[in-house]
């Protein structure tokens, strides 16, 4: 058990990392190109920890404490929700509501410290990551909360038995969950077609353009942070779809797999279609909102319709 | 008990003794007697609140109104514990907010001040319905006299005429409940409203639906709540800030009150309480957002809390009308720590916000910024401030809400199909309350505190404010922190008033416990480990950073015209949700070849404001204008009124007998 702990803590610290890696790996791939090593985001990562930092001349304490706050909040965050061993380190009840909220602590650094630049792409950045978090935070709730409603238990670890307890509106269930969380993964980690990450136009971009004046370490930390949120999200979808009661090593295979998978998917995603445009994105949020709503349903239908 | 009183009388008398002493002493004088008073008044709560037991003392009004009944429960000491702590603070700072004041005089203002806590204190330990009325309306009126302190100023007048109004018609609402229940018990005395509605389902119900209108409006629930943004601006900081604190929170004493004897509250009232709440703390937090002068954010800010701890009660009543006590405990509870949290991240903002003020002189955050590195003190209180409103860990904010979401997230298990969608509602609006907070506040604490300063009054500022305003802000910033960390012992005493509405000692509330000390522990990891990196980085990195201008990309000729402003930080969410604003624009365009003068001016007003309010009191003019002709100014014509009056009433009442 001990060992499988020991790979949760390998999971936090590398496979945010390989997600991006994977990614960009299957973007290579479907535009016929032969793409860097999975490990070249590891290997930048190494590389900019060691780097001189240069900052504005316009900032204050807020933007150097920034990044550690946003680091050591997701990193709190993380100790909730369960990884490969499928048992987070503190299983809590509500754990729920001190996870979105220590998520949101680092959120609210990453907008002032990007505000203390008083750049105005920075600004726009910003201004418009808090504009989304505030619609996809409660359609996170919805899912995630009327799931729990299926239980009484409010710990992220009872979700893989109550969906393997769903029985067969559990299916429906299963699917548009995955879908709201898929949805999340993709406007919380400001992939395509929500945002572009790989674009220099800093106009087009959200949380890109928030980070332009980090360097050094400090954009190192976001970055991982940045990538460990990702993650986080794709362990929820993973504990979906695994069934309760696997052999732990079939258990962390099939995690490893599903992490993979979800970075495929982003990557043939990325490869497929363009950024929809600004104005339309708020439409693309509300889809996740709107079927968030559908899940709510589809559990009022188990619990009240028999 | 007699040192309640002493500690009451002090108050009231060095009021009016401070005439004496010369103006450089006056507040020095008066910190030192609020100090004692405050101590001596708090002895007595901080005994009910270990020990529990209730103080109890008669005074003998024979003639006027009967035996008048002070007692000190739990509910009462609660509030006497806010009230002390802001009491002190609030003048300890308006020694340096006042001093810019110099040319005033700012005697009748101290009494007033006086005055206002010494009633808030018998507001709430007060358990007879007329000397209530009385001490209810001492405190709206020495209140009413504080906002209008700057009375040289036509939209403070303004602003203060509309908090008068608006709390006598909340009053009107409060006598009629307590006329009700006077006849009905022949009595005046709190202790004896329970006997008589115990069985009387649609009276109670009555009954609280009055109550909950009159307090309601003072404690600003949506749609009684358009005074809060008007005076709130008028007055100075530290009224601002103990009106906010506390005053609005006697509001929610009313109702907490009335909930100790109307009993058992039935299910459609629960609901309406906690729909009214949510939309409340919606409302509040949504116009928060559009508002550019900071005590109006501040303001709609404390209508949003006083929402969601709206919904902590609501929560409550919905949990003891559907027999789920540990809902109701978790609703009452966090409710109640709530009020005490909000009191203290919304003084520090107050004050701190008055810090700005008295340095800049200026109100509207689009001309502010950067003040952060000439102000560092108040910049990081707000900061401190602004993370516990917004509810995140390590925070004491965190706390009451996360109190509140367990008791929703407890609800969902109510096996009643309306239930769990109100408690899904609850969950989802409160995450987007939660979420346009931190919209809200890094707005706020940004466009003031960081990037450059936007006008040459913010660019002015050379040093931060004297240490008899800051200190105050810091004990409240140290409060904010240790109730985050400590909150088991926070938690435990929200348990006491908890107590006067449902009996705690029946049920198990071992896990709820449990948690909260999980939290504890987790906070002050959390903290610890924060702490300790953020300080080796500052250190490690010390020196060895190089400072170059923001990356303009490629441009680097950026001035503070170019940052990004309040308004547009703000626009992406406002613009989706045009329809609940009225936006009044003033745009003059650039015209011919050589464009002279141009300008945008976006004005957004209150929705209820503009399409309630306002045609209301059109109507009422056109209404009262009808009767111009009675007011002849002809003395006989007066007394013949007075005679047709009485004629009526001897008359009417003949047939009502």
């Amino acid at each position: 058990m001990i060992l499988v702990k020991l790979l949760d803590i390998i999971i936090l610290l590398v496979a945010p990392f390989l997600m991006a890696g994977i990614i960009k790996k299957t973007k290579a791939f479907w535009g016929g190109r032969k793409g860097p090593s999975i490990f070249q985001p590891l290997h930048d990562f190494i590389k900019l920890l060691k780097k001189e930092m240069v900052i504005s001349n316009t900032t204050s304490l807020v933007f150097k404490i920034a990044p550690i706050i946003m680091i050591v909040s997701v990193i709190f965050a993380s100790l909730f929700i369960p990884l490969a061993s499928g048992e987070s380190i503190f299983t809590v009840s509500g754990g729920l509501i001190i996870f979105a909220y220590t998520l949101s602590l680092g959120k609210f650094f990453a907008l002032i410290s990007a505000m203390d630049t008083g750049s105005s792409f920075e600004g726009m950045g910003a201004s418009r990551e808090a504009c989304f978090t505030s619609i996809v935070e409660p359609a996170f709730f919805i899912t995630i909360g009327s799931i729990m409603a299926l239980s009484g238990n409010l710990t992220f670890d009872s979700l893989q038995q109550i969906m393997s307890n769903a029985g067969h509106y559990g299916i429906l269930i299963k699917i548009f969950a995955i879908v709201v969380l898929f949805l999340m993964i993709l406007i919380e980690g400001s992939r395509v077609p929500v945002d572009d990450p790989a674009t220099h136009l800093e106009l087009t971009m959200i949380h890109e353009v928030m980070i332009l004046d980090n360097s050094g370490s400090d954009l190192a930390l976001f970055t991982w942070a940045n990538g460990i949120k990702m993650m986080l999200i794709s362990s929820l979808i993973a504990y979906i779809i695994i069934p309760a009661g696997l052999n732990d090593w079939v258990n962390i295979v099939a995690y490893l797999a599903i992490i993979a998978l979800i970075s495929v998917i982003i990557g043939t995603i990325e490869s497929g279609m363009a950024r929809i445009r600004m104005s339309h994105v708020f439409e693309f949020i509300f889809i996740m909102s709107s079927l968030a709503l559908v899940v709510f349903a589809l559990v009022t239908a188990k619990m009240f319709g028999g | 008990m007699i040192s309640f009183f002493t500690g009451i009388i002090i108050l009231i008398l060095s009021g009016f003794i401070v005439k004496l002493y010369d103006k450089k002493y006056k507040i020095l004088i008066l910190s030192i007697l609020n100090t004692i008073a405050s101590s001596l008044y708090l002895i007595p709560a901080v005994k009910v609140l270990t020990n529990g037991q209730s103080l109890i003392q008669l005074f003998d009004f024979n003639n006027l109104f009967g035996t008048v009944c002070f007692q000190i429960d739990q509910l009462s000491a609660f509030f006497i514990l806010i009230i002390s702590i802001m009491n002190v603070v609030s003048i300890i700072y308006a020694k340096g907010y006042l001093k810019a004041y110099a040319d005033k005089s700012i005697d009748a203002h101290l009494i007033f001040f006086q005055l206002l806590v010494a009633s808030m204190l018998a507001v709430v330990s007060c358990q007879n319905a007329i000397m209530f009325l009385i001490c209810w309306e001492i405190m709206s009126l020495s209140s009413f006299f504080l906002v209008i302190f700057e009375n040289e100023k036509k939209e403070v007048l303004k602003a203060g005429l509309s908090y008068l109004v608006f709390m006598h018609i909340s009053v009107i609402f409060i006598m009629l409940a307590f006329a009700i229940l006077s006849v009905k018990s022949n009595s005046f005395d709190f202790s004896t409203f329970a006997n008589i509605l115990n069985g009387h389902r649609s009276l109670a119900n009555i009954v609280f639906i009055l109550f909950f209108i009159g307090f309601g409006t003072k404690a600003g629930f949506v749609p009684f709540h358009n005074w809060l943004p008007e005076a709130h601006p008028a007055a100075p900081s530290h009224v601002s800030a103990i009106m906010s604190g506390v005053m609005i929170k006697t509001g929610i004493y009313g109702i907490l009150r009335t909930l100790t004897f109307v009993g058992t509250p039935s299910k459609t009232i629960s609901f309406i309480v906690f729909i009214v709440a949510i939309v409340t703390a919606l409302y509040g937090i949504l116009y928060a957002i559009t508002q550019n002068d900071i005590k109006r954010l501040l303001a709609y800010s404390s209508i949003e809390n006083i929402g969601i701890i709206g919904t902590g009660i609501g929560l409550g009543m919905l949990g003891t009308a559907y027999n789920q006590p540990i809902v109701a405990i978790l609703g009452y509870a966090g409710g109640i720590l709530h009020i005490l949290n909000h009191s203290i991240f919304k003084e520090l903002l107050f004050l701190s916000a008055g810090s700005v003020y008295t340095k800049t002189h200026t109100r509207d955050i689009e001309k502010l910024g950067g003040l952060i590195k000439s102000m560092p003190q108040t910049g990081i209180l707000f900061l401190i401030a602004s993370i516990s409103i917004c509810a995140l860990p390590p925070f004491n904010g965190f706390v009451s809400e996360f109190l509140i979401y367990m008791g929703m997230f407890k609800g969902l298990a109510i096996n009643n199909f309306f239930a769990l969608i109100i408690m899904l509602f609850g969950i989802s609006c409160l995450a987007l309350v939660g979420t346009m907070a931190i919209l809200c506040f890094t707005k706020a604490f940004s466009v003031i505190f960081l990037g450059m300063p936007r006008s040459e009054s913010a660019l002015n500022v050379s040093q931060d404010n004297s240490k008899s305003m800051i200190l105050p802000m810091c004990f409240l910033a140290l409060l904010t922190i240790l109730i985050g960390v400590f909150s088991v012992i926070a938690f435990a005493i929200a348990l006491r008033p908890v107590n006067l509405l449902i009996n705690i000692s029946q049920y198990s509330i071992i896990p709820e416990v449990s948690l909260i000390f999980f939290i504890t522990m987790y906070a002050l990891l959390f903290l610890v480990i924060l702490t300790a990196i953020i300080l080796m980085k500052l250190k490690s990195t010390k020196g060895k950073i190089s400072m170059q201008e923001t990356w303009g990309c490629g441009y680097n000729k950026a001035n503070n015209h170019m940052q990004y402003t309040a308004s547009s930080y703000a626009s992406p969410l406002l613009s989706m949700l045009t329809p609940l604003f009225k936006k009044v624009f003033d745009i003059e365009k650039p015209r011919k070849l050589f464009p002279e003068s141009s300008h945008f001016n976006l004005q957004i007003e209150d929705i209820e404001e503009a399409y309630i309010i306002n045609p209301l009191i059109k109507y009422d003019e056109w209404f009262l204008s009808k009767f111009e002709s009675l007011q002849s100014g002809n003395i006989q014509s007066y007394i013949k009124y007075g005679l047709i009056f009485l004629i009526i009433i001897i008359v009417g009442s003949l047939f009502i007998k």
